[in-house]
């Protein structure tokens, strides 16, 4: 039996646990979104695409965890690193218009 | 834009490398096919007239100017072209010069100043040393209305410019750290992981280790890792202090937030030091670095109790203790040195430097500028 | 269950409230404050240490001894990363002539 069958209280187990995390993760990304829509500069839409890129990884992690799925760590470090080149990528292009990198 | 010089005079900003010689050779031969009336031959520095031991640079730039000069003046007798004015000049000395686009901007001024039509570059040349500018410079400079060429010299070594020299140690530290990074990821004991990891990190390895680093591993580098694992606690620790107080603020109907730019000149080498710290003030929370030019951070804090510890200087004093060792540690607080400047709201001492972030200069009196922050 | 076990799965629910707390800070802070400057802070700050507790406690989920070392490693690489970007972020802002927002100006 691993950590995430175990029951905490009243049949809910840890891995259920995670997953109503990820749930909450998911409804705070929500909220994030606002900005990303809202801006108004194109910095401000970036950061809230990043922190948007980082709520999806501990997402991505939790579900893995909750679901037992260990591929979705995985996915998660791709994920992770993507979404570093982009905000890197991003915010370099906006100032220098495509110069050098 | 200034008006577009006539005159098909030759500048060659010079540097000692190993293609120098021959540019000085191909400048001379072309000027004197020409009928150039002047060839200047400049120095930018990339340092300052106050800065200390600046005696020593200028002494170097100057020896290097003549012997130049000299060549010049040799390979001009040899092309019959005797009469053809030779003249020499240090630039940028009343500033840091720091990217490329600031460089251009110096030449450009010069040869406009000096009616110079054509700039000549040595295919080596890189004023700052380590940093691949050559190309980004010619891209300024091509939308100035100068000439600009390459002197069409032999490199002594085929190497791309960016990248740095290869040698085994460096080569051997990239090979196994992607290699680890792999079996990290994967499982070693299984051989096909463990062929195709090897073959990746020899893809890697053979690829990248020249860009990666650009000095070799010392023994100074487990010495640093070891005090960097003790580190990384005690930015844990501050990490979650100060978040916890950032938080109530932020969690605060009336979200008390005084936000504030601020300037502080640390004490860290450039590099790897240099970013561990900038990434150490972000990390905390209140602070962000929100530029770094050398030695100047240019740092916006959230609240003045965030401001506080920032100017007192702690994780600077870690910076110093990881990469320098103990002894290093011990120096005065930023605040004490008087290296720090609000440059917004009721107190500040400074201005934003704005100006300077395109290519300009730095503001002149941010240096000079007596706090009340900084005399406390 | 183990008293060993207890402890884990106590840890567990500890850090993914306390991740779930400071992400909704880093929201909050994304939402509420006045710049982009002042947004970074909460972006790169409070979500980071949000992301941390979060993988810590997928981390003493899955085990260290199996995929549990990638979390360890994914939260390494959040803690270099994220101030990074935050930092380039602002830096694009700074170098686009943004002025940080001071008290009494205007919210944006």
């Amino acid at each position: 039996m691993t950590v995430a069958d175990t029951v905490v209280a009243g049949g809910l187990t840890v891995g259920d646990f995670l997953l109503y995390a990820a749930a909450g993760f998911v409804v705070l990304a929500l909220g994030m979104t606002y900005r990303a829509i809202r801006g108004p500069t194109m910095q401000d839409r970036v950061l809230a695409v990043n922190v948007l890129g980082t709520n999806t990884v501990v997402i991505l992690a939790l579900l893995g965890a909750g679901l037992g799925e260990p591929t979705f760590l995985d996915i998660a470090i791709v994920y992770a690193l993507l979404n570093f080149l982009m905000a890197i990528a991003i915010s370099k292009f906006t100032v220098e218009r495509g110069g050098v990198l | 834009m200034g008006v577009t010089p006539v005159a098909d005079g030759i500048v060659v900003p010079v540097e000692r490398t190993a293609t120098l010689r021959a540019t000085v050779g191909h400048a001379a031969a072309e000027a004197a096919e020409a009928g150039a009336d002047a060839l200047h031959f400049v120095y930018l520095a990339a340092w300052r007239d106050d800065d200390p031991h600046v005696e020593r640079l200028r002494q170097d730039a100057t020896d290097l100017l003549e012997q130049v000069a000299v060549w010049a003046e040799y390979d001009l007798e040899d092309a019959n072209a005797p009469d053809l004015r030779i003249e020499t000049a240090i630039l940028g000395t009343d500033a840091y010069l720091f990217g490329p686009g600031q460089y251009a901007e110096r030449l450009h001024e010069y040869a406009d100043a000096n009616e110079l039509g054509t700039v000549l570059l040595d295919p080596e040349y890189t004023p700052v040393g380590n940093t691949a500018l050559l190309q980004p410079m010619e891209f300024e400079l091509s939308s100035t209305g100068l000439t600009v060429r390459e002197a069409p010299v032999d490199r002594p070594s085929r190497r791309e410019r960016i990248v740095s020299e290869l040698t085994g140690l460096r080569f051997g530290a990239v090979f196994a750290l992607s290699l680890l990074f792999y079996f990290v990821l994967g499982d070693p004991t299984y051989p096909f992981d463990f062929v195709t990891g090897v073959a990746s990190a020899a893809i890697v390895a053979i690829t990248l280790s020249q860009v990666t680093l650009d000095h070799d591993p010392t023994l100074e580098t487990p010495k640093r890792i070891v005090r960097g694992a003790v580190y990384v606690p005690v930015l844990l620790w501050e990490i979650l202090k100060s978040n916890v107080v950032v938080a109530r603020v932020i969690l605060s109907p009336s979200l008390p937030i005084e936000p504030t730019t601020t300037r502080m000149r640390v004490l860290v080498g450039s590099g790897l030091p240099l970013t561990t710290l900038a990434n150490s003030i972000t990390l905390t929370p209140g602070t962000l670095t929100v530029r770094a030019s050398d030695e100047d951070l240019i740092v916006h804090t959230l609240i003045p109790w965030a401001r506080e510890g920032l100017f007192e200087g702690s994780l600077e004093r870690w910076t110093r203790l990881i990469f320098y060792g103990r002894e290093a540690a011990r120096l005065p607080t930023p605040k004490e040195r008087g290296d720090c400047d609000v440059l917004q709201g009721p107190d500040a001492t400074a201005d934003l430097p704005f100006a300077e972030t395109d290519g300009g200069e730095r503001v002149e009196d941010a240096a000079e500028s007596k706090s009340e922050v900084t005399d406390e | 269950m183990e008293p060993l076990t207890t402890v884990r799965v106590a840890l567990i629910a500890v850090f993914t409230l306390l991740g779930l707390f400071f992400t909704f800070v880093s929201m909050t802070g994304v939402i509420r404050l006045p710049d982009v400057y002042s947004r970074a802070h909460t972006a790169s700050q409070a979500d980071t240490l949000g992301a941390g507790f979060a993988l810590a406690a997928v981390a003493l989920t899955v085990g260290l001894a199996g995929s549990g070392f990638k979390s360890v490693l994914l939260l390494f690489f959040i803690f270099v990363t994220n101030p990074t970007a935050a930092h380039a972020i602002a830096r694009a802002a700074f170098e686009d002539g943004n002025v940080p927002w001071t008290e009494g100006d205007e919210r944006r």
